[in-house]
C-alpha cells in the first residue's frame, strides 16, 4: 500500500512561492498527472516528494509513513528524470542494476530483476552497451527500466517524454501506459503536455502558480474545467470564452451575446440571478458548437474568417463581438472564408464562468 | 569527377603557432637533449702536414697522452686567428757570448723589451733562465717557428739585442699517439688542442678534440655519480608520498566546495591561496617551522611537552626533512589539483548525483560509483600535471635542506650546471632523465585511467 498524502505543502525560493499550500492525496496504485505550464511548481512538488528538495512547511506521507524530512534513499521510491540521468560510465546492465546494487540485493535476484525490467522495456539486447552510443529513445527506456527494477511502490516521472521527438513520444506514451497498468505502482507523472496528461492519467492535477486548480478524471477536467485557466490550458484548440450579459426579464434569466440570446438551464439560471446586468463568461469547446449552413432555429449568424482543414476536422475561426471563436466541424462541412454560417451552443455543453473570479459558477 | 577543393585556411592560421612551437620548444628541447648524448670535443684529428687543408690521417681521443715529435710555426697573414695558439718571434742582432756578431730568430718570450717605437719593439735584453738545471743560455735559430731547428747563435742572459723584425706564427705540433682502435698514428695538430708537459716538453695530452661524436659517457657518469641514487630515490619517494595525499585532500576540498554550503566561495578562495605563493617562499616558511628555534619547537616548548628543542634538519634526520618537504608540497600544490577537480565536478550533471542518491547511494557510494568515474578526465589531467611537477621539485628542497642532505634530480641538474662545475652535458643528462620519467608516467596514466567510450554524454 503506497498512498501518498501531501498536506499543506509550501516551498519557497526566496520570496517566491513555488509551491503554495498544496494538499493532494494520491490513491494506492493510482496514476496521477501533475499538469501545468512551466514555472507552475509541478516539478518542485515532485522533487519535494522525492526528497530532492525539502518543504518549507507541510507534510508528505507515503504509505502512512511521514517522509517529510527523510533523505531520498530512505523513501523507497523510483524516479525517471527529465534528462534521464543515466550514468554515462556504466553499461546499460549496471545502470538498471544500480538501485538494487546500492541496496545490496542478492546478486541472483538482481540479475533476474534487471533482465525482467530490460525485457519489459525491450532493451535486453543492449545490456552490455554504453549509453553514449544510444539514441534518446533507448536511453529513455534504460531510465524507465532502472526505475522499475527496484520495484518500489512509488514511481515518480519528471517530464520523461519531453526530450523525445514527436513520433517517438507517441509510441512511448502508449507503451508507458501499458507498462504502468501492469506494474500496479503509485505513479506521479509531471508534464506540461496536456495530451500526455489526458491520455495517460487516472486523474489530473492541474497546477498554476504553485496552486492546484483542479484534480479530476481527465474527461471531467476536459468537459467541466473548474476555471477559465484550466479550460484554456487543456484541449487543442483551447476552450472558447465569450462574454455575455445577464438579463432578467419577467423572472426569466437570459444571457445576451450581442443580439443573440441564450437561455441557461434551471440550475445555472438560479445562480445567474445574482449577476443581473453583469457580464459572465460562456465557455464552450470548439467541437461542441453545432454548425449549420442555413438559418436554423436558435442559431446565431456569424461570418467565417479563416478555414483550416486539419484532415480529421476543419477548424473555423469566427469573430463574435470582440472575441475570437474556434469552431471544429466535420471536414465535409461546406464553409468558406467570408461566408455566413449559423452556430448553436448546446446548452448542456456550456461552462458558465464568473468574470471576476474566473471560477466556474457550478 | 570534380576534385574536392582543399581548404588551407586552418593550416595558415595554425602556421604561426607551429613555427613558434618548432623554434621555441622543439628545437631547444632537441638541442638540450643532444647535449646529454653528444660530446663536442671527443676526438682530435691529426693531419698529414701542419695545415688545415691537408688530409686527416687519423684521430686521437680526448685526454690521451701523446709524444710531441716536432713543432712548426706557420706565418699568419692576419695577426691573430681566433681559437689558435700563436707565437711571436723576433729577428735580432747582437754580439754573441763569444763577442762575435750574431743574427737569427728567437721566441719573443725570451726577450724583455726595453724600447719600442710606434708600438714596434726595437731594443731588448735576453731574459734570465730561472728553471734550475736548465740551459743558462738562449738559442737563436736560423728559421723562426721551430725549437728544433738549426741554431745560429747562443746568447747569455742580459745580452742586449736589436729587434729587427717580428712575425706571428701559428704553432703546430707533430704528435704520435694511439687511436681508438689501438693503432699508433702520427700527424700534425694545432697547438691549441694539446697541452704540453711542464717537465717534459716532448710529451703532452689532448686537451680537447675538434670533432664530436655520440656517446653514453655522460649517462654513465651520471649513474656513477655519488648523488645519483640518492637524488633518484628521493625524487620518486617524494612523488609517491605527495601525490596520493594531495589527491585525497583535494577531492575532499572539491566536494566541500561542491556541497554549496554557506560561504562556499570563501572556501574556494581560502583553498586557492597557496596557488599565489611562490615555491621558494613556501620552502622558506616550512624551513622556519622546522628549525631548532622554529615555530614547531617553540610551540612544543611553550606547551611544556619538550624540554629542549628537537633537531629536525640535520644529516641524521633525513626523514624529518622529507616529511617537511612533503608537508610543504602538500600545502603548496594541493590547490591546483582541487581547482581542476572542482571544474570537473561542475561538469557532472546534478541530476546524475540526485539519481544516485534517490536509488540508495550514500555519500561514499556516490563518490565511488558516480563522482570518481565521471571525474576520470579531470583526474587524469591533474595526475599528469602534478606528477610532472613533483618530479621537478626543487625550490622547496633547496630551501629546506640546502640541497645537500636531501637532493633531487632537478637539484642535481642545477648543481651540474651552476656553481663551479658548469657542465652542461651532465645537467642535460639529468634533465633528460626527468623528462623520460615524466613521459613514461604520463603514458602510464593515459592508459591506466582510460576514459574509453564513456564520453560524458547524458
Amino acid at each position: 500500500m503506497a498512498e501518498i498524502v501531501i498536506e499543506n505543502a509550501v516551498k519557497k525560493f526566496g520570496h517566491f512561492f513555488a509551491v503554495n499550500n498544496v494538499s493532494l492525496t494520491i490513491q494506492d496504485q493510482e496514476f496521477m498527472v501533475l499538469l501545468g505550464p512551466s514555472g507552475c511548481g509541478k516539478t518542485t512538488l515532485l522533487r519535494a516528494i522525492a526528497g530532492l528538495g525539502m518543504l518549507d512547511s507541510g507534510r508528505i506521507m507515503i504509505g502512512g509513513r511521514d517522509v517529510t524530512y527523510m533523505p531520498p534513499r530512505e523513501r523507497n521510491l523510483a524516479m525517471v528524470f527529465q534528462s534521464y540521468a543515466i550514468f554515462p560510465h556504466m553499461t546499460v546492465y549496471d545502470n538498471v542494476a544500480f538501485g538494487l546494487k546500492m541496496r545490496k540485493a542478492d546478486p541472483a535476484e538482481t540479475d533476474r530483476r534487471v533482465k525482467q525490467a530490460a525485457e519489459l522495456l525491450h532493451i535486453e539486447q543492449m545490456l552490455d552497451r554504453h549509453p553514449s552510443r544510444m539514441s534518446g529513445g533507448q536511453r529513455q527506456r534504460v531510465a524507465v527500466a532502472r526505475a522499475i527494477a527496484v520495484q518500489s511502490e512509488v514511481l515518480l516521472m519528471d517530464e520523461p517524454l519531453s526530450n523525445l521527438d514527436a513520433l517517438l513520444r507517441l509510441e512511448m506514451r502508449a507503451e508507458l501506459k501499458r507498462l504502468l497498468v501492469e506494474l500496479k505502482v503509485t505513479t506521479i507523472y509531471v508534464t506540461h503536455d496536456q495530451i500526455e496528461a489526458m491520455s495517460m492519467g487516472d486523474r489530473i492535477a492541474v497546477m498554476r502558480d504553485g496552486v492546484i486548480q483542479q484534480v479530476d478524471k481527465p474527461n471531467t477536467v476536459y468537459d467541466t474545467p473548474s476555471d477559465r485557466f484550466v479550460g484554456g490550458f487543456i484541449g487543442n484548440p483551447p476552450m472558447n470564452f465569450i462574454d455575455g450579459q445577464v438579463q432578467i426579464k419577467n423572472g426569466a434569466v437570459k444571457v445576451q451575446i450581442g443580439e443573440f440570446t441564450i437561455h441557461p438551464p434551471e440550475v445555472i439560471a438560479s445562480v445567474l440571478k445574482a449577476f443581473d446586468g453583469q457580464q459572465v463568461v460562456i465557455g464552450i469547446r470548439a467541437e461542441n458548437i453545432e454548425t449549420f449552413t442555413t438559418p436554423t432555429e436558435g442559431a446565431m449568424k456569424v461570418q467565417v474568417l479563416v478555414v483550416e482543414p486539419l484532415g480529421s476536422q476543419n477548424l473555423l475561426t469566427i469573430k463574435i463581438n470582440e472575441s475570437m471563436l474556434k469552431v471544429a466541424t466535420h471536414p465535409d462541412f461546406p464553409a468558406t472564408a467570408d461566408h455566413d454560417i449559423w452556430l448553436r451552443f448546446p446548452i448542456d455543453k456550456v461552462r458558465w464562468i464568473n468574470r471576476e473570479s474566473q471560477k466556474a459558477l457550478v | 569527377m570534380k576534385r574536392k577543393k582543399r581548404n588551407w585556411t586552418p593550416y595558415i592560421l595554425l602556421a604561426p603557432s607551429l613555427i613558434y612551437l618548432a623554434v621555441f620548444f622543439a628545437w631547444p628541447m632537441v638541442r638540450s637533449l643532444s647535449l646529454a648524448f653528444y660530446k663536442d670535443d671527443a676526438q682530435l684529428s691529426l693531419r698529414a702536414e701542419a695545415s688545415f687543408t691537408s688530409p686527416v690521417v687519423g684521430a686521437i681521443p680526448q685526454a690521451a697522452t701523446v709524444t710531441i715529435l716536432d713543432t712548426q710555426g706557420n706565418h699568419l697573414e692576419t695577426a691573430v686567428d681566433s681559437g689558435t695558439i700563436t707565437e711571436v718571434w723576433y729577428r735580432i742582432s747582437s754580439s754573441g757570448a763569444d763577442g762575435a756578431a750574431a743574427e737569427g730568430w728567437i721566441l719573443s718570450d725570451r726577450v724583455r723589451v726595453d724600447e719600442e717605437s710606434g708600438g714596434v719593439p726595437t731594443l731588448g735584453r735576453i731574459r734570465a733562465v730561472r728553471r734550475s738545471g736548465a740551459d743558462p743560455q738562449s738559442s737563436v735559430y736560423v728559421q723562426p717557428g721551430s725549437s728544433h731547428g738549426e741554431v745560429a747563435a747562443r746568447l747569455d742572459a742580459q745580452t742586449e739585442v736589436n729587434i729587427l723584425e717580428l712575425v706571428t706564427l701559428e704553432v703546430w705540433y707533430q704528435v704520435s699517439g694511439t687511436d681508438r682502435e689501438g693503432q699508433t698514428i702520427e700527424g700534425w695538430a694545432q697547438s691549441a688542442f694539446i697541452t704540453r708537459g711542464e717537465q717534459d716538453p716532448s710529451s703532452g695530452f689532448i686537451k680537447k678534440g675538434d670533432t664530436g661524436e655520440w656517446t653514453l659517457d655522460f649517462i654513465r657518469a651520471m649513474v656513477a655519480d655519488r648523488f645519483f641514487m640518492s637524488a633518484l630515490t628521493t625524487t620518486l619517494l617524494l612523488t609517491v608520498i605527495t601525490i596520493p595525499i594531495q589527491f585525497v585532500v583535494a577531492l575532499v576540498m572539491a566536494l566541500v566546495i561542491q556541497a554549496r554550503l554557506k560561504g562556499n566561495t570563501l572556501f574556494l578562495y581560502l583553498f586557492a591561496i597557496p596557488l599565489g605563493v611562490s615555491e621558494l617562499a613556501v620552502g622558506i616558511v616550512f624551513y622556519l617551522l622546522f628549525t631548532e628555534s622554529g615555530y614547531i619547537n617553540s610551540f612544543l616548548m611553550g606547551l611544556g611537552l619538550i624540554d629542549q628543542s628537537i633537531t629536525f634538519i640535520s644529516i641524521q634526520t633525513r626523514h624529518w626533512i622529507i616529511i617537511a618537504i612533503v608537508l610543504a608540497e602538500v600545502w603548496r600544490a594541493t590547490s591546483i589539483v582541487m581547482v581542476i577537480l572542482v571544474s570537473g565536478l561542475q561538469a557532472v550533471p546534478t541530476e546524475l548525483l540526485e539519481a544516485a542518491e534517490l536509488y540508495g547511494a550514500g555519500l561514499w557510494q556516490r563518490v565511488r560509483h558516480v563522482i570518481l568515474p565521471l571525474l576520470k578526465p579531470s583526474i587524469q589531467v591533474a595526475l599528469i600535471l602534478r606528477t610532472i611537477l613533483a618530479l621537478q621539485v626543487f625550490a622547496v628542497v633547496m630551501a629546506i635542506s640546502g640541497g645537500d642532505i636531501v637532493t633531487t634530480l632537478s637539484r642535481e641538474t642545477y648543481r651540474w650546471y651552476s656553481e663551479e662545475i658548469r657542465n652542461p652535458n651532465m645537467a642535460a643528462a639529468y634533465a633528460g632523465l626527468i623528462m623520460l620519467i615524466s613521459i613514461f608516467t604520463a603514458i602510464f596514466y593515459l592508459r591506466a585511467v582510460r576514459t574509453q567510450e564513456e564520453a560524458a554524454i547524458t
